[in-house]
């Protein structure tokens, strides 16, 4: 050592008697450490919260057989939604069924809104009738879409077979398979 | 050029303290951190603006595949009293090994008549098994059994009952357990779903913000 500290380190003054041996620092940069435990922490935070499944709440009514117990609904408030094959959304405001028209789940809101503002509280209702092609999503989406836009009022029944045929034959000349 | 040096203090901070924050913080996440409870079968449920939690004790689960099987997830501290129910509800008895298999395995994926085979099967195995799912037909409706014997075991006490369906999954499956379940009297069920960010500028983030799941 003091061989390679004399031949190597010739211009350093050496104090009188004492061998200066130079240490290497054991200081290791920590900064790269940290930053990857921060980033592994951030990581970890988002993943716990994320994963975690939310519940929708469902209440369904009682099913019954007397008329008289059923809800009547206003004409002038009642909007039909009604869900087929391929994500397409039927709609049609009061009891005439013909006047089926055709949207999407994007467009849903918007006709949702609008029959909302023209009518009294009171009077608005929506029915919703998934038709037998239609899947678990959409109607989670359309129920999802009665929280969206705070609608009180609105129940989940089946199409009638009159409402499933005019579908169909939507479906037939729109080429929706 | 005589220029006055300034001392400079050093920029260099120890960073040892910091790092052994960060890691322990981490490890105190990792440790913390439950891991997703085994899944029955691969279900993606859809997503909606729900915000509350899905509650996992006294969970009754129905999951929906999008073949349109539908199984049943238990809790743990259902899972005991609800065999021994169907068993002498239904005059199948089960052998005690029959029972304290079924209270291991993690979801019932067959007809009561197969539960037997159903649950020596292993769970790395259950993947390669087809699976029948538990039948739900008019003719011969079993989830409403386990709904009734469920029921029979938590009179009286809160149970809360889950639905979740795949996104591909028939409406008519859906529509089917809705019924079991009335047949059973019970109205009220939670559709488990994933988050969603409440759409900006509708109806409901103009809302006040109640505190949500009041029922």
């Amino acid at each position: 050592m003091a061989e390679m500290e004399a031949k190597g380190g010739g211009g350093h003054k050496k104090g009188p008697g004492v061998k200066k041996s130079k240490k290497l620092s054991t200081r290791v940069d920590l900064t790269p450490m940290v930053d990857l435990g921060f980033l592994l922490i951030t990581f970890f935070i988002f993943t716990t919260t994320m994963s975690q499944p939310t519940a929708m709440n469902l209440a369904m009514p009682k099913d019954t057989d007397k008329p008289d117990e059923l809800n009547k609904v206003k004409e002038s408030g009642a909007l039909t939604l009604m869900m087929g094959k391929g994500d397409v959304v039927y709609y049609y405001f009061g009891n005439d069924p013909t006047k089926l028209q055709t949207t999407g789940y994007k467009d849903v809101r918007k006709i949702i809104l609008d029959k909302k503002k023209n009518t009294p509280v009171d009077d608005f209702f929506i029915t919703i009738k998934p038709n037998r092609d239609a899947t678990y999503k959409n109607a989670v989406d359309i129920l999802d879409e009665m929280a969206i836009n705070d609608i009180k009022r609105y129940a989940m029944i089946d199409p009638t077979e009159d409402e499933y045929k005019l579908i169909q034959l939507t479906e037939q000349a729109g080429g929706i398979k | 050029m005589g220029r006055a040096k300034i001392k400079r203090g050093s920029t260099n901070i120890d960073m040892t303290a910091m790092c052994d924050v960060a890691f322990l913080l981490l490890s105190y996440f990792i440790l913390i951190a439950e891991f997703k409870p085994a899944e029955a079968i691969e279900v993606n449920p859809p997503s909606s603006v729900a915000s509350k939690a899905a509650p996992q004790t006294d969970a009754f689960l129905v999951s929906i595949s999008p073949e349109g099987q539908v199984f049943v997830q238990l809790s743990e501290e259902m899972k005991g009293d609800v065999i021994e129910e169907i068993s002498t509800a239904r005059n199948l008895n089960f052998s005690a090994e029959d029972k304290s298999l079924f209270k291991q395995s993690l979801f019932i994926g067959t007809p009561l008549s197969q539960l037997p085979q159903f649950v020596r099967i292993k769970p790395e195995n259950l993947h390669s098994v087809k699976l029948t799912g538990i039948p739900i037909d008019s003719t011969n409706n079993e989830l409403e059994a386990w709904i009734n014997a469920a029921l029979n075991v938590y009179k009286g006490k809160k149970i809360n009952w889950l639905i979740k369906g795949d996104n591909n999954s028939k409406y008519l499956v859906f529509r089917d357990v809705i019924n079991s379940f009335k047949k059973n009297e019970v109205f009220k069920y939670q559709l488990v779903t994933n988050a969603e960010d409440i759409p900006a500028e509708s109806e409901l983030a103009r809302k006040p913000q109640k505190t949500e799941g009041t029922e």
